[in-house]
């Protein structure tokens, strides 16, 4: 099961974490500050009240009887506060008797401000509550007159204070600021890191790692510079292996060669120097592998489009059966920078694995939608009608030495560089080629090309 | 080919083969000895002086790599002494030899492992260069050359286009488009442009020759129904039709 709104990447995934974290933090501790305010408020309340009344009370006990409704009158009872006397305890339509939970609170504060022994009334009735905005305190004379007084409650206010709220809220902006800024600094190493073997991926020369910055990332730096460093090492032995195989291999191939010219008979001629001419191939194949794909060869403007043409006649005039299935559609010119024999050798490796597995090579130039943006890219695309490649061999094919099923390899030859060297190129080049299967049949290859 | 090789026909060219491998060295003489050659084969650059001062040489065939003086030195010495053509034998696909061989004054270069009749081709096209313009030859082989806004580079057998920037041409192609412009305006038949051809191309040569001018026709957008730069002759043969001038 995976959530919607799970982010994808490390940083972001912390960052959330962390940011939820401190949303739940501090939506408690609001909910703590609030429930806090609203209790002082409440016994602020109480209190004030519990004075009043209790003031009143004893001051009407002190008074005699029939001078009580005019002194009663007289008296200041502070705001909103009013009181009466009655025969009867407090009753009012609209308020019922306060909970007891309520009354016992009540009765505490009042008692708690209490009075002299002498003074000390005889009954108590509580109506009303914070429900009801106001409150009626009944108190019983010692002669059983009752003191009614009514008193409003202020509603609650928890969050009364404008510039706490401020502070909270600025409190947690820069909580969150510092997170993600902590977040993107701690992940910053796995992305360099990534970056560092996605280059190594395309060139094993790419510069190292840095060494540095916290303990567990200087650790794993070090460790992929190792890493890289053995690789690097092990494709190094590799072509300089076959570097020096072709190279030791001209000499006989040129003797060869030059044997093969005086085979008096014309057959017998035409298959040794097929066969030397394959040979050679393969030695330049190997060559071309083991050299690296940035070589000298200076950048230079060329023309893609005829050079594409150009290969299709050279395999057409090598091989003129397959003329009538060779084609090229796209613009007569268009002008790339690239390294000329490079190039020609990529996109020439490409023609022929299309001629040697599908009999048909179908070339089309793909200028760029908008040309000067950046990272525009050229397609070239190579179709063929062979049988295609099986979809799990796709990315295999570009492994060196990777040649497809055995038993094809004696009839179409090759030492399996084709397609590597291609890619080396392109990618040399800031470019890539792949491979795919056409939904017609037959492969496809897309080579790329920024212009 | 009668006229350019007139003088062939009389006396075969004198080749001087200069490789370290005896057996290269004896069978590439044996070869060109087969098609009409005279070939003194020796083995590095002190043999090749001594052979050098004891005769007379229409062409070197010279392989970059000897023990002790190494090709390029002796090919500038040569310079040095003579304006004999010369053809280099290289190591495959390393651009920087050819291109600092060719600086030096050597008139094509061929890389090894070399297909003999490719060699061959090579050979011919370069003795019918200096045998058709001996004089003149040095003060231009090396420099670009320019007509109707196309530059033509012998020192990397490339073709630029009026933007510079280069089209592909094949070997065959760029031979025959030297010859055409280094002959501008005048007519070329087509059994000279059938020699150039001779040993590269598969099929029959005289369709490999109209394939290869149309070819450059297309190459150097030239409409091929009304071709401007490379008129058609009536009764067999072609003319680049433009000013060249050397770069």
């Amino acid at each position: 099961m995976t959530f919607r709104f799970w982010p994808r990447s490390l940083a972001a995934r912390t960052a959330l974490v962390l940011l939820v974290g401190l949303i739940m933090v501090q939506a408690a501790g609001l909910a703590i500050h609030a429930m806090d305010r609203i209790d002082l408020q409440r016994l602020a309340e109480v209190r004030n009240i519990s004075f009043r009344v209790v003031g009143l009370y004893r001051t009407v006990e002190l008074t005699k009887p029939e001078d009580r409704s005019a002194v009663l009158g007289e008296l200041h009872h502070g705001p909103g506060l009013r009181a009466v006397l009655s025969d009867a305890p407090p009753v009012d339509q609209f308020l019922p008797e306060m909970p007891p939970e309520g009354q016992r609170f009540w009765r505490i504060n009042l008692n708690l401000v209490g009075m002299p022994p002498p003074f000390h009334w005889r009954g108590m009735q509580i109506l009303g509550g914070p429900l009801w905005h106001r409150i009626v305190i009944g108190l019983r004379l010692p002669d059983g007159e009752w003191l009614n007084v009514t008193a409003p409650l202020e509603p609650l206010r928890p969050w009364h204070s404008p510039t706490f709220l401020a502070a909270f809220l600025l409190m947690t902006v820069v909580a969150a600021g510092l997170t993600l800024w902590a977040v993107r600094r701690l992940t910053a190493p796995v992305r360099t890191l990534a970056a560092a073997a996605e280059a190594l991926g395309r060139d094993v020369n790419a510069p190292p790692l840095p060494e540095d910055g916290p303990l567990e990332v200087a650790t794993a730096a070090a460790a992929f510079n190792t890493m890289a460093a053995r690789i690097r090492r092990f494709v190094q032995d590799r072509t300089e292996l076959l570097t020096a195989i072709g190279h030791d291999l001209r000499t006989p191939i040129t003797r060869l060669k030059l044997r093969a010219e005086f085979i008096e008979d014309d057959e017998q001629r035409g298959k040794v120097l097929a066969d030397l001419e394959e040979l050679e191939a393969m030695v330049s194949a190997t060559l071309a592998f083991g050299r690296d794909a940035r070589t000298s060869e200076p950048v230079e403007a060329l023309d893609v489009a005829e050079l594409l043409r150009t290969i299709l006649d050279e395999t057409g005039d090598a091989l003129p059966d397959v003329v009538p299935r060779l084609g090229y559609e796209g613009p007569p010119h268009w002008t790339v920078r690239a390294r000329p024999l490079g190039l020609k050798r990529a996109l020439t490796n490409l023609v022929s694995n299309a001629v040697k597995y599908g009999d048909s090579a179908r070339v089309r130039l793909v200028p760029p939608a908008s040309v000067g943006a950046a990272g525009a890219m050229l397609t070239i695309e190579i179709e063929d009608d062979g049988p295609g490649i099986p979809p799990g061999e796709l990315e295999q094919v570009f492994e060196p030495f990777h040649r497809g099923e055995p038993s094809r390899n004696r009839e179409t030859g090759g030492v399996g560089l084709g397609l590597p060297i291609a890619r080396n190129i392109l990618r040399a080049h800031g470019g890539d080629v792949v491979l795919g299967n056409r939904a017609a049949g037959g492969a496809k290859a897309t080579a790329t090309l920024p212009v | 080919m009668l006229a350019l090789f007139s003088r062939s026909m009389d006396q075969p060219p004198h080749i001087m083969v200069v490789d370290d491998d005896r057996e290269i060295r004896d069978l590439l003489a044996r070869f060109l000895e087969k098609h009409r050659m005279r070939v003194t084969a020796v083995r590095d650059a002190r043999d090749a002086r001594r052979a050098w001062a004891n005769g007379h040489y229409q062409l070197i065939v010279l392989d970059l790599m000897l023990p002790g003086e190494s090709g390029l030195d002796f090919a500038r010495w040569l310079r040095g002494q003579s304006d004999v053509p010369i053809v280099m034998l290289t190591a495959m696909g390393e651009e920087t030899d050819r291109i600092i061989g060719l600086e030096l004054g050597a008139d094509d270069y061929v890389p090894k492992p070399f297909n003999p009749r490719e060699l061959l081709a090579r050979v011919r096209a370069v003795l019918r260069r200096a045998g058709d313009s001996v004089g003149q030859r040095h003060d231009g082989t090396a420099r670009p050359l320019r007509f109707a806004g196309w530059t033509l580079e012998p020192a990397r057998r490339r073709l630029l286009n009026p933007d510079g920037a280069e089209v592909a041409l094949t070997g065959g192609e760029y031979d025959l488009l030297l010859a055409l412009v280094e002959r501008a305006n005048r007519v070329l038949t087509r059994d000279m442009l059938l020699d150039l051809l001779r040993g590269r191309q598969a099929g029959p040569f005289d369709r490999a020759i109209d394939v290869a001018i149309s070819r450059l026709r297309r190459k150097l957008e030239d409409d091929g129904r009304n071709a401007q730069l490379i008129k058609t002759v009536r009764g067999g043969g072609y003319v680049l039709a433009a000013t060249v001038e050397h770069a």
